[in-house]
């Protein structure tokens, strides 16, 4: 862990445990490292300790034994509401003060820690700003927003005085699906600007493997399963724990993080409205091609024609006066994933879907055949029978396979 | 009747419903953080204040005029002692109003106990603690007519006075006169509590807050 670079975020758990006095143990012999900079997931069911494993990190909780170092600092050391002012909080259902307006609830960190009130408003109007607030809602109060408003107003609040590490509980699971999946694309958008090293518990793996670098899935009495990237966790479950956690179609999953790049599309099936039907439906013959991808002069798609409707055509039609069909979701090459490939074509009436540029000019279609061959160069997934090597090449990670073994010593 | 006392006998009463509620408000809040904070001692306080209570007015007003005289000190020590029973639980009601996420996430920004005490929870209460104290200044304002029987004057005056003299306008124009007394200090706190607390959201639409320039809809409507 020493060759690790020196951040200011940096969060290591050593052999943290948090008993209750009735006995119960909901954190057990925890060993974890979060990175400076990156986004670790906790996850798991209701009462595995993920939440407590958050609070313990600014000591809303303090652990029973074993340590939380902040960049390299025992927390144990540091008096709590001080440690806290440099961490951010961001909880369910936001829990803004009610009885302050927008920008003073963003100001509350700042007014803390005594920069004046005129410093800490315009820290909270440019705050507005980066989590996507209009200034008109700085005068109002937290029951005149949305669920997803307050959500954001939490997020800056939280962002309020740069601190380098952001906790997150639970942030999004208030608000209903839509909201919440731009909430997720947010988080990722600011978390690529300013770098936090962030902490976020959550029970939605899909989340989880959204919105991480790293994933901590949690098994029942506060014990880690696996820590991992998303990819590996996919591709390598460490048990049938964390295989059945992650789902059952993990394997579609995975193909998020291959790239559509790798696939390998058709350009002979698209033609230009402007060439003539004839040569269509020639070019259709030669190729075999069932479906003709219709393209206008700006390059960018028009609709799918069916070969046999282009023979019946008169001599002087062209291709773009057939009847097109919808051409249905594109995909980006170079930005989407093969997931995004795979889901396009099934949703395509050709079962073929169209590969656009930046620019949405047409690369190319796909077809099953194509995008099982990307998918075969992508690797199988491993299952967990493979699982003893994975877990044995997670080190990556740090605390996964130290934490197995600790609690075999302990189960 | 003589009309020229009576804007003189209002003022009296309203002094009279008013201060030990504002002391009984003084006494009640520090009792009531102790009480949020410290379980246990809440029911002992509850029950302190409820046997209180329970004493008649009249019997303390003469236990109290070796002490005090036939001064409106001993009206209102008795009267503040009666409003603890309806403050006391309302600060504590309005300490316990705070919402747990509002609370922690106070915690968890860095505000020590008592500066978000201070700063958090007792603005969040203030709701509560005014709906106390308007009980306590309506029910004040007519025990302090049973001044009148021990010569502290108050709108109990007319009550009384007409009643010895069998004039029932004067004992009618008194009992209006106290009614309307409680009700415009009523409305007058109705008052502060609105000026204090522009951020509670009007009843009908508590439901459906609005959404301003957001441009996703909050389909699941708002908060519970």
């Amino acid at each position: 862990m020493g060759a690790r670079p020196e951040g200011h975020g940096v969060i290591t758990f050593e052999g943290v445990t948090k008993r209750y006095p009735g006995g119960t143990v909901a954190v057990d012999d925890l060993n974890l490292e979060v990175p400076d900079g990156q986004t670790m997931v906790l996850v798991g069911p209701s009462g595995c300790g993920k939440t407590t494993t958050l609070r313990m990190i600014n000591r809303l909780i303090d652990p029973s034994s074993g340590r939380i170092l902040l960049d390299g600092q025992d927390i144990q050391q540091s008096d709590p509401p001080t440690l806290r002012r440099g961490i951010g909080y961001v909880i369910q259902q936001a829990g803004l003060f009610p009885h302050r307006t927008i920008e003073d609830n963003i100001g509350t960190v700042p007014l803390l820690i005594g920069w004046g009130k005129s410093k800490a408003r315009d820290r909270a109007r440019e705050l507005m700003r980066l989590v996507g607030l209009d200034d008109s809602l700085a005068r109002r109060y937290p029951y005149q927003l949305s669920g997803g408003q307050q959500q954001r107003v939490g997020v800056a609040r939280a962002l309020a005085a740069d601190p380098p590490v952001l906790l997150m509980d639970e942030p999004f699971s208030a608000v209903d699906p839509i909201v919440r999946a731009t909430l997720q694309d947010e988080l990722l958008r600011l978390q690529a600007e300013l770098h936090k090293t962030i902490v976020l518990v959550t029970h939605d793996v899909e989340e989880a493997i959204k919105v991480g670098d790293q994933v901590a899935i949690f098994r029942p009495h506060g014990r880690v399963a696996q820590v991992d990237s998303p990819e590996r966790l996919l591709t390598a479950p460490a048990d049938s724990y964390v295989e059945s956690f992650l789902g059952f179609d993990r394997g579609i999953r995975r193909l998020s993080f291959l790239a559509a790049s790798g696939l390998s599309l058709d350009d002979t099936a698209v033609i230009s409205a402007s060439l003539p039907a004839w040569e269509a439906a020639e070019q259709a013959r030669r190729t075999g091609e069932p479906w003709l991808l219709v393209t206008g002069a700006d390059q960018k798609p028009r609709g799918w024609v069916a070969a046999d409707e282009l023979r019946p055509l008169p001599r002087e039609a062209t291709a773009g006066d057939a009847q097109l069909r919808p051409y249905g979701h594109t995909f980006g090459v170079s930005t989407d994933s093969l997931r995004a490939a795979l889901d396009a074509t099934l949703l395509s009436p050709a079962g073929r879907a169209v590969g656009v540029d930046d620019q949405g000019r047409v690369v190319g279609v796909t077809s099953y055949e194509r995008l099982g061959a990307a998918v075969e160069a992508g690797g199988p997934a491993a299952g967990p029978a493979g699982a003893a090597g994975a877990a044995g090449e997670a080190g990556e990670a740090g605390a996964a396979p130290a934490a197995e073994a600790s609690h075999t010593g302990t189960a | 009747m003589d009309w020229q006392q009576v804007p003189t006998l209002v003022w009296e009463s309203a002094k009279l419903g008013i201060l030990p509620a504002l002391f009984g408000l003084i006494i009640s809040v520090p009792l009531g953080i102790l009480c949020a904070r410290w379980k246990w001692f809440y029911p002992p306080v509850l029950s302190g204040a409820s046997v209180l209570y329970a004493i008649p007015s009249l019997a303390l007003f003469v236990v109290l005029i070796p002490y005090t005289g036939l001064t409106d000190t001993t009206v209102i020590i008795p009267l503040t002692l009666f409003s603890l029973c309806v403050l006391i639980p309302n600060v504590v009601d309005g300490l316990r109003s705070v919402p747990e996420p509002v609370r922690q996430a106070a915690t968890a920004m860095g505000f020590g106990q008592w500066r978000r005490l201070a700063q958090v929870e007792l603005p969040i209460s203030v709701p509560i603690v005014i709906a106390g104290l308007r009980v306590a200044v309506v029910s004040s304002i007519s025990l302090a007519t049973l001044g009148q029987l021990i010569g502290v004057s108050s709108l109990g005056y007319l009550l009384i006075d007409g009643y010895q003299r069998a004039f029932l306008t004067e004992i009618l124009v008194g009992g209006g006169l106290i009614i309307a007394l409680a009700v415009v200090c009523d409305l007058l706190l109705v008052l502060v509590r609105r000026m204090l607390t522009p951020w509670r959201p009007p009843r009908r639409r508590r439901e459906q807050p609005e959404a301003v320039g957001d441009p996703v809809p909050a389909l699941a409507g708002g908060t519970p």
